[in-house]
């Protein structure tokens, strides 16, 4: 493969995104170690549109999805995300806050709702699993991670579940807002916005992939008087085109085969937007 | 000079990160909830209606307590955790995390406090300690905790008991920002000394100062806590909050600061924006317009020795 240079920011309005650039940089040398890859990885934080614009793909943290998203629009970066996300349609990850920003629809939000991203045709439940006291760490073989040279394949990852959210189900991919959704009580959704050019429109064609599970855990207590539904497995990493979600922090671990995973997935797309931009 | 906090740091107990520590219980997921607080504000607030002004101002969390610190100088008496009933509350008008203040000492009220769900206990100087000699031991419980500090060896005493995350003491109810200002130098100046000692000077200053070895090594060799560390007390203005930010802190604590201003709503957001953007001059100078008065305060240097609440723990 040839060098090629690409700038991934993490979104630094509040929240974990510290640990994320130095999980990306063990991630890097890692890629360059096992000799994948000569791409000279630029690592930003990213606070406002103009450090935005720079970036090939993008991270949202964990955090408090609540303040993250009400910076976002007083900071003037709400409507910059979701052109990088669902305009551009660049690699963007979003964990746990993150998930909840990328979801086309969520629940649980405070009172007022919230503002969404968007990008994942999935609904998300907040506080799935209740709050800290429920809070839990679980070791769980990632399927879609395979072998790596320091690790076999189905080698636990350590997941760090903190007031996190689950995806609920997986949503049918509309033409515009989720109307079905947005017509349910206390639930809110994302705008819709049309891919830039045909390169984008590819990845929005894509299906939600489902990438890991959990056993569903009875919950200790109900603190949100919301019923729950009872379910065999939680849905804890999707993938659809750009956009990849996790509940879970992979940020807060030494592991970093997810942000290995996910920076070759992101040097597919800049080779195909580079190919795309050439013909 | 925000130093890096790395995702490999331990509280000295060997209680580490992920390695094997499946479970409710494990260090990283009481250190991880307040990694995800960082670059945040946590307000206090006495009631449910006050906690919605805080969480559409974008705090990450909110304090629940029946007075907040201004009023208990006020008011004097023994201060104590407040009505459960009071902090559930709050708890079911907000879905930001809700925390809750204990007595220092109190380990019945960390225990009422847990079996609420509250998400993080505050062991603080602002109620009235319970126990003259003993603070609680933290580890056991599920829920985590944060305390105060005022140096660098008051903050590893907390974390060898449990805390997952600390705070400057400053003083409370004051709105003057030069105590917070003080402990976070002090912390800062102490582990810069750290870093450059051997070995055996290591262990001797741990004895000066009074905490575990480890642990003091281990902060030595991060050049920083090995937990989440926010600024409190004497917070009330965006540009407070910037100043600590600056110093280094990870996130911000703002008690009587807010609901004790002319206009809680725009001082809160205002403050929450100053977090977000705390190297940004511009931006400070744009929020820090016309956001009304600020609270009174009181000046720290004209207060008796009996009236700091800071010199409560040890």
């Amino acid at each position: 493969m040839s060098a090629t240079g690409a700038t991934v920011g993490v979104l630094a309005l509040q929240g974990a995104f510290d640990e994320h650039l130095q999980l990306l940089h063990q991630a890097a040398t890692a890629l360059t170690e096992r000799g994948v890859s000569n791409t000279k990885w630029i690592f930003i934080e990213v606070r406002t549109p103009e450090e935005l614009a720079k970036c090939d793909a993008l991270i949202l943290p964990g955090g408090e999805s609540t303040a993250i998203s009400l910076v976002a629009a007083r900071s003037g970066l709400l409507e910059p995300l979701r052109h990088f996300v669902k305009v551009l349609r660049k690699p963007t990850w979003g964990t746990c806050a993150g998930l909840i920003l990328l979801a086309e629809a969520a629940n649980r939000t405070k009172k007022d709702g919230q503002d969404l991203i968007g990008g994942l045709d999935v609904r998300v439940i907040r506080n799935h699993f209740g709050r800290q006291t429920e809070s839990f760490q679980q070791s769980l073989p990632l399927s879609f991670l395979g072998s790596t040279p320091e690790k076999a394949s189905g080698t636990p990852f350590p997941c760090v579940f903190i007031r996190a959210p689950v995806v609920e189900s997986i949503l049918p991919h509309k033409k515009g807002i989720q109307t079905e959704e947005a017509s349910k009580e206390d639930m809110v959704v994302a705008p819709s916005k049309a891919p830039v050019d045909e390169l984008a429109k590819e990845e929005l064609k894509a299906q939600v992939e489902v990438l890991a599970k959990i056993a569903s855990r009875g919950r200790g207590r109900d603190n949100f008087n919301n019923t729950v539904i009872p379910r065999e497995e939680d849905i804890i990493a999707v993938k659809q085109g750009n956009v990849f979600g996790t509940s879970f922090h992979p940020e807060l671990t030494e592991d970093p085969r997810i942000h290995v995973w996910w920076l070759t997935d992101v040097l597919k797309a800049v080779e195909r937007r580079k190919r795309y931009k050439s013909c | 000079m925000a130093t890096q906090l790395p995702t490999r740091t331990t509280n000295g107990n060997g209680q580490n990160s992920n390695d094997s520590q499946d479970g409710e219980n494990s260090f990283a997921v009481k250190a991880g909830l307040a990694r995800m607080l960082k670059g945040g504000v946590i307000m206090d607030v006495v009631n449910a209606e006050q906690a919605r002004i805080a969480e559409e101002a974008g705090a990450v969390a909110v304090m629940a307590l029946e007075r907040v610190p201004a009023d208990i100088r006020a008011q004097g008496g023994v201060a104590r955790m407040s009505d459960p009933s009071m902090i559930k509350e709050i708890m079911e008008a907000v879905t930001i995390p809700v925390m809750a203040k204990a007595r220092i000492g109190h380990f019945v009220e960390c225990q009422i406090l847990e079996a609420l769900g509250v998400d993080y206990i505050d062991e603080s100087e602002v109620l009235t300690p319970a126990d003259a000699t003993h603070h609680v031991s933290k580890s056991p419980f599920r829920c985590p905790f944060v305390c105060g500090c005022r140096n660098l060896g008051e903050a590893l005493r907390r974390i060898s008991e449990g805390a997952a995350m600390i705070r400057t003491k400053g003083e409370a109810g004051t709105g003057d920002v030069i105590e917070a200002v003080r402990h976070m130098r002090t912390v800062n100046s102490e582990i810069a000394k750290a870093k450059g000692m051997s070995e055996e000077e290591l262990r001797v200053y741990a004895k000066e100062i009074g905490c575990d070895y480890g642990l003091l090594k281990e902060t030595a060799g991060l050049g920083r806590l090995p937990v989440v560390n926010f600024a409190a007390g004497g917070v009330a203005t965006p540009a407070d909050a910037a100043l600590m930010m600056q110093l280094g802190c990870d996130g911000v604590f703002v008690g009587s600061g807010i609901f004790k201003s002319g206009n809680p709503e725009k001082r809160a957001r205002a403050i929450v924006q100053a977090v977000t953007h705390f190297r940004d001059p511009k931006v400070l100078m744009e929020i820090s317009q016309g956001l009304g008065e600020a609270m009174v305060g009181i000046n720290c240097g004209d207060m008796g020795e009996g009236e700091r609440l800071a010199k409560r723990g040890w």
